[in-house]
């Protein structure tokens, strides 16, 4: 297969030619290839063209946006005209060294294009951008604070345990999407000091996917299962997200400025109780408080006075593109500030990228991309607590009458009935995540070979992520729960500063032989190596001095350092065989090992294969008009999941008594033989194409078992330990997901593009070899997850009443999510939205139970939790739900209905720029867009979408107190030059 | 040629990358030492870290330990905004095998006991030069304090019995009933006796400042004949009681404070003392139950060890009107052992044979605390009341109370302020130890 050909041309010609469009402008960078053969080349700056041809042959000219053509040969000059199309050419990302025709794919990948990422409305982050745009995922925003916090669970959950975000890639460069929370915030809130799983992390992190810059990425490509992401070996069951940024194009250096600006406002405020004298009476004892503050006109809604500021919004987008026939560029520029519905949170972010593309000569081409990104994120200080001190725990202490507002000198009132006095510790405590981050990665492609026949390329990639994290936290000791008179530790100082380097490098080769029947053979084979490092610092000081904030300006100091090394080693080979674009068989096999696992040398192999059939292509289909195109697709793949990095070992965990240093032992118990778990998936489909792609149907069924499941199960804990990382389950998800995408109208003056979606996944848990246990909750009383043979593995248990036995009382996977969206375009104007429906699913409010022990939930008079009707809904809660060991009352239904985004936007129509700009300025828009702006739920907080334990692992979905989500209105404006 | 030669040097660059980047070097632990390093061979090194990690582990979740013995004892009850399950379950009986105040006390006694364990059988396999006297003194020091983590367990879970060996996790020993466990924390404690006692004259190791007095072999030997007395009064051998007493630091003149205590500080990754709250607090209060002052004799300087509230605190039906203050700062001691239960133990131990002695050490409490001497019967029931009641003012809130009216039978004495309150007899056994 690597042997040379002899070139077979007796009397080749050049042939050449100029491309244009349909207006005639000329259109560089067009593929014009032999029809049957690897001979091709491409249109210059001005169209141009020339290749070696016979009379006879056929030329195929491609560009992505136009509908491909073929010419006959006949002279030796042949000037074509392209017709702008649909993308059914456009390309998917197979393998890790080539693509295919998205209409030969064996998968059902998704794609998400620029102008459903970002062009709708401005996201905030980007995981968050893709919520409701593709079937198959579950996203999830953890809370509303600014910065991000996001799970995007992809056909279910993936991994109990072990890591279940995807893995995201932009450009070839594997990049970091850690979590890592600030230290000084568990010791204030002292929140995973009694009840909660001790594994849980309940300190709001963001995680660093919410670095990159949505505006800067020109499609994403979502492998959701194994089936898809088996190349990727033992890092790919959890799906894989592969970003593409913008690169430049040949022709005249665009440039392109948008401004944004807008507002954000808390999306549901729960409101308050109808306070009056006589229920401020009976509730407290405290009606004549109510009377004096209601004549001296001090009663206020608190929640309104914290949750209640519109915070500025502010992005800024500068891109430039251009270059010649040898070298492409694209700069961009992007400055996003948002201040959040909090005083004294928001969300500032530079970055700045350089995509630069180079060919050598014919043969050698070079890539470079280049970001780095600065931001600072302000988040506030929610969730869970067991001191009084957060700010949603402290307003569920909060009544209206009480007095919390600062005097003209800035000394703020203690809080009556609470240990800390919530606008106090809003205005003055800091939690800060600070990200310096530089992105970059290379690429080379060199063509070794090129025949008639055959091609042979090699191609090397190298890419870097580095990151340093520096969080700030800081509780001053004038804070009420600071003072020592109050049980405080004068004041908290902590610092975090995590250094992350990740740097991943590959070489592959790919050989292309096509016969003369059209049958193309296309092998790649390569290496890869992954190298992670990653160093957390973290610094806690108290009893500070005066108001310093240095740790070393403090009278105690603890400090903590996690290091993590791995290295990963892989190679892969796929074998993709296309007969005549009507069959298309890939076969493939991913081998790597890792220092993480037990045995650093033993490789772990993972299979793929898959086979798509594009019966409309052949000839007995015929030419049909209802069913224009029909495509069967199956496909099957493994994938895995490594063990957290220290599962091998057990560690002591260190302790200071008396000045003398201690070790103790840790809650988990490590296990030298540790393995990955495997996820093997098996997904059909088709995708279909009616009255000639204007409607167009895409279905697919998808099965997913994972296999040797990373499990942190409950031990006996008069072992001493409370858990043990063991291989000991399986799981399984199911699911179906169906896409339709319907052209209604398309018209010059009008046009209506609609794409709904439907889809649904179903877990279960097929085997586990340990105990019974729970996780991701508080107790039985309260609701919690529990991992059970036989059952779904998200589902919610509890008791329901004194002496009960553990019952289901729900569970947190959705029914089903449908999505429609519609792009209506009216002459000049443009009309897009997104509605996200979300069916089923359940979630654990305990935001409400602590508010009824304050006495203060909005509801707490009403009767509609009773199922009698008798007892009002606070005491309902509190007796007949805690106190009677009853957990109905707080696992809700979290279904929801959205707006999530909707834009309308105006182009100023080019005969009215040239009259005003005289050609210089084009492409001009102006509109006006929202994010969340509808919000349908019947669930009794602030937002159905809400984790108090972060993004990993299985415990979305449970409540306590967190930072209100907020909807955003947005102005815009974007001119090109 | 030129193709093929670019190509041979690619194929060359390839294979050479493949060969190079195969083999991994890494995967050590890198965030700590592991217990294998430990239990394989105590070194010299190790052993003082080994000793103050039990030490320090001790001290782990002291406060949920105390609260709820505590509250079940009906001495004060602990009112928070952020679990309400305080003024629920634990007040009303319904114990819950999952939830925290079952699980984490039995968790955190568990893990100063496998401390302990390893280091024991890191010893047991050491290559470092122990001396055989030093070899003593060690193992004496961690099967005292293993066998005080298994009473604290067994304190709590009582007749639902304890796990005593759990050396070895995958082969964990069965749960036995509370005699049997109560023995076994006897073999423990009387065995370690016998290796203080050849201990030799220092420790190889540091104790805490808590440990004053007591930091050598002969020395820690008086706490550990304190501690085996107190078990003794558990199981009713009141002569061995009375022969433990004699080799303990029981000193009937001397400062009833002396003992042994867990220290706390706020320098780095040391503790605080859990047990503090500051007074007038309102979303985290201890208040006494109101039964402590409405029963205590006139005179009595013990009810200072609870103070009046600026306003009561209520929760759930259940007022408290006094603080309760014997902890006065984050760094507090709080106590293993005290001079005062000794003598109250030796009160009780004479309380049948010898009643006339067991007054003169009721009259040593009763003075200290400005009451005159005991006036009252000498029949044992009556000398049981009269013990009982001074234990219950002299060890406030320091988990006594419960365990004491238990083993005389008397829980149903205890008051029960709502309907449906309950003092349970026992903790359940947490549900993933239950098998």
């Amino acid at each position: 297969m690597f042997c040379l050909g002899a070139s077979n041309f007796m009397s080749a010609q050049t042939v050449t030619g100029t491309v244009t469009d349909d207006s005639s402008q000329p259109l560089p960078g067009v593929t014009v290839i032999v029809k049957g053969t690897t001979t091709g080349s491409a249109t210059d700056f001005d169209g141009n063209y020339s290749i070696s041809a016979n009379n006879g042959d056929v030329l195929v000219f491609s560009f992505v946006g136009f509908e491909t053509q073929e010419v006959s040969v006949a002279s030796n000059v042949v000037n074509v005209t392209m017709q702008a199309g649909i993308a059914l050419d456009e390309i998917v990302i197979t393998g890790l060294a080539t693509s295919i025709k998205r209409s030969n794919s064996a998968n059902a990948v998704a794609t998400v294009s620029a102008d459903d990422l970002a062009g709708r409305t401005p996201p905030q982050t980007l995981d968050g951008a893709l919520a409701g745009k593709f079937t198959g995922a579950l996203v999830t925003s953890n809370s509303g604070s600014p910065g991000g916090g996001l799970s995007v669970k992809l056909r279910g959950v993936t991994s109990i345990n072990g890591n279940s975000q995807p893995l995201y890639i932009i450009d070839g460069v594997y990049l970091d999407n850690s979590s890592i929370f600030s230290a000084g915030l568990n010791d204030v809130s002292n929140a995973s000091g009694g009840g909660a799983s001790a594994t849980a992390n309940q300190d709001n992190a963001s995680n660093r996917i919410a670095d990159i810059n949505p505006d800067d990425i020109e499609n994403i490509e979502i492998l959701k299962g194994a089936s898809a992401s088996a190349i990727y070996g033992s890092r790919g069951a959890a799906g894989v997200i592969i970003i593409t940024t913008k690169r430049g194009k040949q022709g005249k250096t665009k440039i392109n400025i948008s401004q944004s600006n807008g507002w954000n406002e808390a999306l549901n405020l729960q409101g308050q109780r109808n306070w009056t004298a006589a229920l401020a009476e009976s509730a407290f004892g405290e009606g004549a408080l109510y009377t004096a503050a209601e004549s001296a006109g001090t009663l206020r809604d608190y929640e309104k006075e914290l949750f209640g500021e519109k915070g500025f919004i502010s992005n800024t987008n500068v891109s430039m593109s251009g270059g010649n026939e040898k070298t492409t560029f694209f700069a961009g520029f992007s400055r996003n500030q948002e201040d959040g519905i909090v005083k004294n949170t928001g969300y500032d972010k530079s970055s700045i990228r350089m995509n630069l593309d180079h060919k050598l000569n014919d043969n050698i081409k070079l890539s470079l991309t280049t970001n780095y990104i600065n931001s600072s994120a302000d988040r506030g200080f929610f969730n869970n607590d067991n001191a009084g001190t957060t700010l949603g725990v402290a307003l569920t202490a909060t009544r209206p009458w009480d007095f919390l507002l600062p005097d003209e000198n800035g000394n703020y009132p203690d809080h009556p009935n609470n240990s800390s006095n919530p606008l106090q510790t809003r205005d003055l405590m800091t939690n800060n995540e600070r990200t310096n981050r530089f992105i970059t990665g290379g690429n080379i492609d060199i063509n070794l070979l090129r025949t008639d026949n055959q091609s042979l390329k090699f191609g090397a990639r190298a890419g870097v992520d580095h990151f340093t994290l520096t969080a700030k936290v800081i509780f001053p000791k004038e804070l009420q729960f600071q003072r020592p008179d109050q049980g405080g530790v004068n004041g908290v100082s902590a610092i975090s500063t995590t250094t992350n380097t990740n740097a991943n490098y590959s070489a592959f080769l790919v050989h292309n032989y096509n016969t003369d029947n059209d049958m193309s053979f296309t092998t790649q084979v390569g290496v890869t190596n992954q190298q992670f490092s990653q160093n957390i610092v973290r610094v806690t000081a108290s009893d500070l001095i005066a108001s310093e904030t240095n740790i070393d300006q403090a009278a105690n100091v603890n400090t903590g350092q996690v290091r993590l090394e791995q290295e990963d080693f892989g190679f892969f080979a796929q074998e993709e065989v296309n007969f005549q674009d009507k069959l298309i068989a890939t076969i493939g096999v991913t081998g790597d090992k890792s220092t993480n696992n037990g045995d650093i040398d033993e490789f772990f192999y993972y299979p793929k294969g898959s086979l798509a059939v594009n019966l409309s292509n052949f000839d007995f289909w015929g030419d049909n008009d209802v069913l224009n195109k029909f495509k069967l697709r199956t496909a099957y793949g493994e994938a895995g999941t490594f063990a957290a990095f220290g599962s091998l070992f057990t560690i002591f965990n260190n302790t200071l008594i008396d000045n003398n240093v201690g070790i103790i032992v840790p809650i988990t118990r490590g296990n030298p033989s540790i393995s990955p778990e495997r996820q093997k998936e098996f997904e059909i489909g088709f995708d279909a194409g009616l009255l000639n792609n204007r409607v167009s149907v895409e279905f697919s069924y998808y099965l997913k078992k994972v296999e040797d499941l990373l499990l942190r199960a409950d031990v006996a804990t008069s072992t001493g330990f409370s858990s043990e990382w063991k291989n000991a389950g399986e799981l399984e998800n199911k699911g179906v997901e169906i896409g339709v995408n319907i052209k209604v109208f398309d018209n010059e003056d009008f046009s209506w593009d609609s794409n709904i979606s439907w889809y649904t996944n179903e877990s279960e848990m097929t085997k586990l070899n340990v105990p019974t246990f729970n996780l991701g909750g508080f107790g039985n009383s309260l609701g919690q997850f529990q991992i059970e043979e036989g059952k779904s593995v998200t589902q919610i248990v509890g008791t329901t009443g004194p002496g009960t036995p553990v019952s289901v009382l729900g569970d947190a996977e959705p029914d089903f999510q449908m999505s429609f969206i519609n792009d209506l375009r009216y002459k000049d104007f443009t009309l897009s939205f997104l509605w996200h429906w979300k069916k089923g699913g359940d979630n654990i409010n305990l935001t409400k139970l602590l508010s009824d022990f304050g006495g203060t939930s909005a509801d707490y008079d009403g009767l509609d939790v009773d199922p009698d009707g008798q007892i009002p809904n606070g005491d309902y809660r509190i007796v007949n739900g805690l106190f009677a060991g009853n957990a109905r009352p707080f696992v809700e239904d979290a279904s929801y209905l959205r707006l999530r985004e909707v834009g309308l936007y105006y182009t100023i129509p080019d005969e009215t720029l040239d009259k005003w700009f005289d050609g210089i300025v084009s492409n001009v828009k102006l509109g006006f867009s929202g994010k969340n702006l509808i919000n349908v739920f019947d669930y009794n907080s602030y937002d159905p979408e809400v984790s108090n334990f972060g993004g990993n692992g299985l415990s979305t979905g449970v409540e306590v107190t967190p930072f209100p989500s907020s909807k955003r209105y947005m102005f815009h404006l974007s001119v090109q030059f | 040629m030129k193709i093929t030669k670019k190509f041979n040097i690619i194929i060359l660059t390839i294979g050479f990358l493949a060969f190079t980047s195969c083999s991994l070097d890494g995967g050590e632990s890198l965030n700590g030492a592991s217990t294998s390093s430990i239990s394989d061979d105590l070194s010299r090194g190790e052993l003082p870290q080994a000793i103050s990690g039990i030490l320090s582990d001790m001290r782990d979740r002291l406060n949920t330990q105390v609260d709820v013995q505590s509250i079940m004892g009906r001495e004060y009850y602990y009112f928070t905004s952020s679990d309400p399950r305080f003024e629920g379950d634990v007040v009303t009986g319904n114990l819950d095998n999952q939830t925290f105040y079952t699980t984490n006390v039995w968790s955190t006694r568990y893990a100063a006991i496998k401390e302990a364990n390893l280091a024991l059988e890191g010893l047991a396999n050491t290559t470092s030069d122990f001396s055989a006297q030093e070899t003593a003194a060690i193992r004496g020091v961690l099967n005292t304090l293993k066998a005080h983590e298994l009473l604290m367990v067994s304190n709590n879970q009582y007749t639902n019995g304890i796990r005593i060996d759990v050396a070895d996790p995958d082969n964990l020993g069965p749960i036995v009933g509370y005699d049997e466990a109560l023995t076994a924390i006897l073999g423990l404690l009387t065995d370690a006796a016998v290796d203080l006692a050849s201990g030799g004259s220092s420790f190889p190791f540091n104790l805490t400042s808590g440990y004053t007095g007591f930091d050598t072999p002969a020395g820690f030997l008086q706490f550990n004949k304190g501690l085996t007395a107190r078990v003794e009064a558990y199981r009713g051998n009141y002569s061995s009681v009375l022969s433990l007493l004699g080799g303990s630091f029981m000193n009937m003149a001397g400062d009833l404070n002396e003992g042994v205590y867990h220290t706390f500080s706020l320098t780095g990754a040391d503790l605080s003392n859990p047990l503090f709250i500051a007074q007038n607090q309102e979303a985290n209060v201890r208040v006494a139950h109101s039964s402590f002052l409405v029963d205590a004799e006139a005179g009595d300087t013990r009810t200072n060890k609870v103070t009046l509230r600026d306003t009561p605190r209520e929760a759930s039906d259940l007022v408290g009107t006094h603080d309760v203050w014997i902890y006065q700062s984050l760094l507090d001691n709080v106590p293993i052992l005290r001079n005062s239960e000794l003598i109250l133990l030796y009160a009780e131990a004479n309380m049948v044979s010898n009643p006339a002695e067991a007054v003169n050490a009721i009259n040593v409490i009763r003075n200290a605390a400005g009451l005159v001497d005991y006036a009252g019967a000498q029949t044992p029931s009556a000398l049981e009341d009269e013990i009982l009641n001074q234990r219950r003012y002299e060890l406030f809130a320091e988990s006594h109370r419960w365990v004491d009216m238990r083993r005389f039978g008397r829980l149903s004495e205890l008051p029960n302020d709502r309907a449906g309150d309950m003092v349970p007899s026992a903790v359940p056994i947490p549900f993933d130890d239950d098998f």
